[in-house]
């Protein structure tokens, strides 16, 4: 392999392949430090308004002053009440899906009982479903037993899924488990309740928290599903966005969704560096 | 005083094919207070299933054990006074050294001061002082095996059992740490039992070998017992380097009977408990026979190097199987294709008791 024409391509080609993942998300980062108002596309000069104006409006919301009557800034008033919802959704759905999550694989890999593969085919089905079908199932569930759509109904739309992906990398964690462990920890003395807290949750640890960083990020990322629950009075950050396309969309736009990047590589890197830090 | 007494135990497992194995199949085994008493035998008889029962992962089917006059059966594993050190040792990767060997007195509620002085005292006792701080994954094979070692005694257990814990040891180390556990264990003054396969180690360590065969015991003794008395031919084949000789009593001469084989060889056997016309089969290891200018005529097929000793494959004259002799290494030891002649004396030869 020390063919310089071979080497070169295949620089070019990942160089290029970088450039295409990348490429927009730069753009929007550029694009978030443009001054031009009217059309974001053309680029006029420097400025930091958009992320003055969204911290801006961050600190009036939350210390409760009226919001200015001008139709512009209240558009970006609930641009960022939608990304409220949004990490209130994310956080409740990331508890609740990494707790169900994770009893789930420990409860299928520590118990047997009849059918238990089955089970656990079942529980990956929700991963499996376009997020599409997921939405009317959950809609037509919904109205049929009378719930009135809210934040409630996207939370339990949320955790219907997300609970199969943390179960799904926490069980994956578990396969990989020495079963001796939890053996010489009820050996050694310590009661069921103090191995699970003591050996098997920290032995866990990187699974767990590996999954609760993706139910965060998923659920934070979610349209479709989110669209068809979210009733009329309630939008996420990605609902809020998509309707933009219609009403046009504001330069406060692209510094939220450079922030989101900067807190996604955040996250991601944080990710990284539990896995790197694998504790056998 | 007897310590662990195991009456009648049995235990079968349903195979996935459906079929049913008789793991432990009417075990009944006592083991003394301060005794090293070491299970032996091939893979898939039942050690590890015996041990599982004594520490409380597997449940009989029936019998009982009981530890100092106590049954064991209603305790579950974590109340039972008895520790395991684990094949894989299945240290906690993450806690420190220290904190793994305090773990039985962390999980009792032992407060910290007295803890630590216990893992310190542990720690000293397999050799890793210092150590502590240390993460599992920072030590080596053999610094691992004695961190699970103290672990296991820290709490102080009246028995402690060990699954092979040496077999993922390199030769040398695990002859050196063969010596450590022999000492460690009549230093704490209490009853370890230990599975191996290998059968040098059961010899070196044991204060009595139990030698188990498909569920089942087929010889408790002391090492030179097990060694020079096997009762059956397994214990003879499966403990050290065996020659069989099936052979038929011809006639008594006081303390010595002359055996005739199939093929014609002439043995003579130790008397004892033999008549005429029995038909017997005779143990005798390698190093029982010696090169001679009269014995058993045959030819050397095959001179095996072994260091000081030779291994000669010497096949009779007369017929019948190869005879396995260590010779002494040296210039006129004998070459492939020699003739020799093979003796040896009539008290080495051991009758077996069941064929
Ligand atoms: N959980 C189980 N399910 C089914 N069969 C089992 C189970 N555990 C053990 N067995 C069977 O019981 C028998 C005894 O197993 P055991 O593990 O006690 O053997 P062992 O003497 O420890 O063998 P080794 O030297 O290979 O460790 C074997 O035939 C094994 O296949
Ligand atoms: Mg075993």
């Amino acid at each position: 392999m020390r063919n310089p024409i071979g080497w070169a391509s295949l620089t070019l080609f990942s160089l290029g392949f970088f450039a295409f993942i990348y490429a927009p998300l730069f753009v929007i980062i550029g694009y978030s430090f443009n001054s031009n108002p009217v059309n974001m596309m053309v680029w006029d000069h420097f400025t930091l308004d958009w992320y003055r104006g969204l911290f801006g409006l961050a600190r009036e919301q939350l210390s409760g002053s009226v919001m200015p009557a001008s139709g512009y800034v209240e558009s970006t008033g609930h641009m960022l009440a939608a990304l409220r919802n949004s990490l209130m959704v994310a956080s409740i759905t990331t508890v609740i899906s990494t707790v169900i999550g994770t009893a789930t694989a420990i409860a299928l890999s520590r118990f047997r009982f009849r059918l238990k593969g089955f089970y656990s085919g079942f529980l990956m089905l929700p991963m499996m479903m376009p997020d599409i079908v997921l939405g009317i199932g959950l809609l037509i569930f919904f109205v049929t037993i009378g719930m009135q759509l809210s934040m409630l109904t996207i939370i339990i739309g949320h955790c219907t899924f997300l609970s199969s992906y943390v179960f799904i990398i926490v069980q994956a964690r578990m396969a990989g488990l020495d079963p001796a462990l939890e053996e010489a920890s009820a050996d050694l003395g310590a009661s069921e309740w103090l191995t699970l807290r003591k050996v098997l949750l920290p032995q866990l640890a990187p699974g767990i928290l590996g999954g609760a960083l993706l139910a965060f990020v998923i659920s934070m990322d979610d349209l479709v599903i989110t669209y068809f629950v979210a009733g009329t009075d309630n939008t996420t950050l990605p609902v809020y966005i998509f309707g933009m396309i219609r009403r046009g969309v504001k330069p406060e736009i692209n510094a939220i969704a450079t922030l989101i990047i900067l807190a996604s590589v955040v996250i991601a890197a944080a990710g990284l560096w539990l896995r790197a830090r694998k504790t056998d | 005083m007897a310590s662990l007494e195991i009456r009648a135990a049995r235990r079968h497992f349903v195979t996935p094919e459906g079929g049913r194995v008789a793991a432990l199949d009417g075990i009944d085994l006592t083991v003394g207070a301060n005794e090293f008493v070491t299970l032996l035998g091939p893979s898939g008889c039942g050690k590890t299933t015996l041990l599982r029962a004594i520490s409380g992962f597997e449940a009989l089917d029936s019998g009982s054990i009981r530890l100092d006059g106590t049954d064991l059966a209603a305790l579950p594993p974590f109340k039972r006074p008895v520790n395991t050190v684990f094949q894989s040792y299945a240290l906690f990767s993450h806690m420190s050294v220290a904190r793994n060997v305090g773990y039985a007195l962390e999980v009792r509620g032992v407060d910290r001061k007295a803890r630590e002085a216990a893992v310190e005292s542990a720690l000293a006792k397999v050799g890793l002082t210092g150590m502590g701080g240390r993460r599992p994954n920072q030590l080596s094979g053999g610094q691992r095996q004695r961190v699970a070692l103290a672990r296991s005694i820290v709490a102080e257990p009246r028995l402690l059992l060990l699954d092979e814990p040496l077999s993922a040891l390199d030769r040398n180390l695990r002859q050196q740490m063969q010596i450590e556990l022999k000492t460690l264990q009549s230093r704490l003054g209490i009853a370890f039992v230990f599975v191996t396969h290998d059968q040098e180690e059961a010899l070196t360590m044991s204060d009595r070998i139990v030698v188990m065969r498909a569920g089942r015991i087929e010889q408790i003794g002391t090492p030179r017992e097990i060694y020079r008395h096997p009762r059956t031919r397994f214990v003879a084949e499966f403990i050290g380097e065996t020659n069989l000789f099936h052979a038929t009593v011809d006639r008594i001469e006081g303390a010595q009977a002359l055996a005739r084989t199939a093929q014609g060889v002439e043995m003579l056997l130790p008397a004892t408990g033999l008549r005429r016309g029995q038909a017997v089969t005779a143990v005798l290891r390698p190093a029982d026979f010696s090169l001679a200018d009269q014995g058993i005529a045959g030819r050397v097929t095959r001179a095996v190097y072994l260091g000081s000793d030779l291994q000669l494959y010497v096949q009779p004259d007369a017929g019948g199987e190869e005879i396995r002799v260590t010779a002494r290494d040296g210039a006129n030891a004998p070459a492939t294709g020699a003739a020799v002649h093979l003796s040896y004396a009539p008290e080495a030869a051991h009758v077996l008791e069941a064929a």
